[in-house]
């Protein structure tokens, strides 16, 4: 059996006195939807950045397709294929809705300056390539319409589409995703737990990071739960739901557990 | 016909109009048009680095000096031959650039203003220092363009070269503008963090953008060298900076048609302005920098709707 992608080893993060991850072992393999859930305050942003190289660790280490990637800027683990969304929608609104989604595609142009001036034929190639897979996705995540429109004009859910068009556009091979659900309308949620699922059968090792139970558990593989920074469990949904430990941690919070 | 060829024609039509102005013109008037070429030149650079960058920096004509100053000391003061002191005096403000832009673009919008003022100011001293080798206060004067490979180059034809240079600039941005590289450079300036999760390099990206258009502003400075045979500390002070800035804002900010049609307007408007409104014509700007602001934040290019708002000029 193969290494799985990501392998998150011992990560904790301390705030002062406060231990917002600890010791927290995660593995992510290709194609696989895991889900990483827990009560407000249980450390699922924070791991989120540890993982994204927003935030740096207290100690633990992260590997991303056989590559300690700890200590790597944030940029540097988007070019690795390690991408993600913003639970808030940050969209560059200064730029069309074709041109948000090729920033997505940065990593991807090889080359410096001088070959942009000197019009370097690889990167003519490697634009039109870009080009043709900012469309793909614009058509996958039914954007279409919306093309010609100013970005800054978008609805929440169509921003929130935009989010997973630009972290999908460099063929990434992990997407991180913070709270995707949230703020979207019952329809919209349920357009996107589809798009999910077709990210995770292209191959793609999604991490879907939320408190809601109720739209991640249906759409993930497998699921981590979080407790003040503690794993409380690791397993498949259904023996997730089951699980006395995971349903005391909700228990008392079922108000955070529901709301989106 | 198709996109490419209007381009090509557009291009032709532009180069065609502006290099033949150059045969036309009387005395007085090639000397306004070659000092309207430098400004266009100028505003295109700097519309790239604050309005397709969001890059606030005030150092542009400091640089515009390194250029004008380190080819006319090379070549006149040392002696240099012109084509090395050419190449030098570049390589001077490239080398500069980086090593002003490695701290400076670090910071964010207001302090990168002050820093950068700060290094206009820096320069400023220096040359009004400089002793003799500056020329201090007064400059310098008493040089010519030499012949370059035998060609003497002289009234009409230096024009060309004006011409020549912001055709060159223009070329350049628009390439780089149309290319991942313009399009990081608007993420950054859009929203950073974004654009670093998209694996942008920041840091790598404002030290790029801020050295390539840092050089550019030396280049045109110089072409400015050789307008009138005289360089001095008062034609890069700061007041131009702000003229520069409003070129900008006014013309259409990100779009290098603004850039290009605010600096004609803006240099251009106190020869309309002056016999109406004396020297009060900055005060006639300040207005409608104010105006373009409230009411034409995309400014002049805006009301040419050539593409879509977004969309990279
Ligand atoms: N930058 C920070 N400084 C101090 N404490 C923080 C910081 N970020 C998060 N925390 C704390 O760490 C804990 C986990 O927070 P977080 O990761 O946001 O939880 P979740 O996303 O699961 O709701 C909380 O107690 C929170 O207050
Ligand atoms: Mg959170």
């Amino acid at each position: 059996m193969s290494a799985p992608l990501l392998q998150v080893r011992g990560l904790t993060r301390r705030f002062g006195g406060l231990v917002a991850v600890s010791d927290l072992d995660v593995d992510l393999g290709r194609g696989e939807i895991l889900a990483l859930i827990g009560p407000n305050g249980a450390g699922k942003t924070t791991t989120f950045n540890l993982i994204a190289g927003v935030d740096r660790p207290t100690s633990g280490t992260i590997v991303f397709d056989g590559r300690d990637i700890s200590r790597q800027p944030a940029h540097a683990r988007a070019a690795l294929g390690l991408t993600r969304t913003f639970q808030h929608n940050m969209p560059f609104a200064g730029m069309s809705l074709t041109d948000n989604i090729l920033v997505g595609r940065h990593a991807r142009f090889t080359g410096g300056l001088v070959d942009v001036i000197l019009g370097a034929r690889r990167l003519r190639e490697q634009e039109s390539a870009a080009r043709r897979k900012a469309d793909e996705l614009i058509e996958f995540t039914g954007l279409g319409a919306r093309v010609d429109a100013d970005v800054s004009t978008l609805s929440f859910g169509e921003g929130r589409l935009l989010e997973v068009a630009r972290a999908l556009v460099s063929d990434p091979r992990a997407i991180l995703l913070d709270e995707p659900a949230a703020g979207l309308t019952g329809a919209e949620v349920a357009r996107l737990a589809r798009i999910i699922a077709d990210i995770a059968a292209r191959g793609i090792a999604v991490l879907l990071i939320d408190h809601d139970m109720r739209f991640v558990l249906p759409l993930a593989h497998r699921a981590i739960v979080l407790k003040f920074g503690e794993k409380i469990a690791d397993g498949p949904p259904r023996d997730i739901v089951n699980d006395p430990a995971v349903i005391a941690a909700y228990l008392g919070n079922s108000a955070g557990a529901a709301h989106a | 016909m198709n996109g490419r060829g209007v381009h090509a024609l557009g291009w032709l039509a532009g180069m065609g109009v502006a290099i033949g102005l150059a045969f036309v013109l009387g005395s007085y008037h090639t000397d306004v048009y070659r000092k309207m070429l430098i400004w266009v030149a100028m505003a295109l650079g700097f519309n790239f680095l604050f309005g397709v960058a969001g890059q606030i920096a005030f150092s542009h004509f400091a640089f515009a000096s390194v250029g004008a100053y380190g080819v006319v000391i090379l070549s006149h003061q040392l002696g240099l031959p012109f084509g090395l002191a050419f190449v030098l005096a570049i390589v001077i403000c490239g080398l500069t650039a980086f090593i002003v832009a490695i701290p400076a673009t670090r910071l964010e919008g207001f302090y990168l203003a002050l820093a950068t003022l700060a290094f206009s100011q820096l320069v400023r001293v220096t040359i009004d220092e400089g002793g003799a080798l500056t020329g201090g206060t007064g400059g310098l004067a008493n040089y010519r363009l030499p012949p370059f490979f035998g060609v003497d180059v002289r009234g009409p034809w230096y024009t060309v070269c004006l011409v020549l240079l912001v055709a060159f600039t223009l070329w350049i941005l628009t390439r780089v503008d149309a290319s991942w590289f313009g399009r990081a450079c608007r993420a950054v300036r859009d929203n950073p963090r974004a654009a670093e999760a998209m694996g942008v390099d920041i840091a790598r990206a404002r030290i790029l953008v801020f050295v390539m258009t840092s050089t550019l502003a030396g280049l045109a400075g110089i072409g400015y060298a050789y307008v009138d045979n005289v360089i001095n500390p008062a034609v890069f002070s700061l007041e131009n900076s702000f003229l520069l800035l409003f070129m900008i804002i006014i013309g259409g900010s990100g779009r290098h048609v603004g850039a290009m049609l605010g600096a004609v307007v803006l240099y251009l408007a106190p020869f309309a302005l002056e016999p109406v409104a004396g020297n009060h014509y900055m005060l006639v700007f300040g207005v409608l920098i104010v105006l373009a602001i409230l009411f034409r934040p995309d400014g002049l290019a805006g009301l040419l709707r050539i593409t879509r708002p977004g969309k990279a000029a």
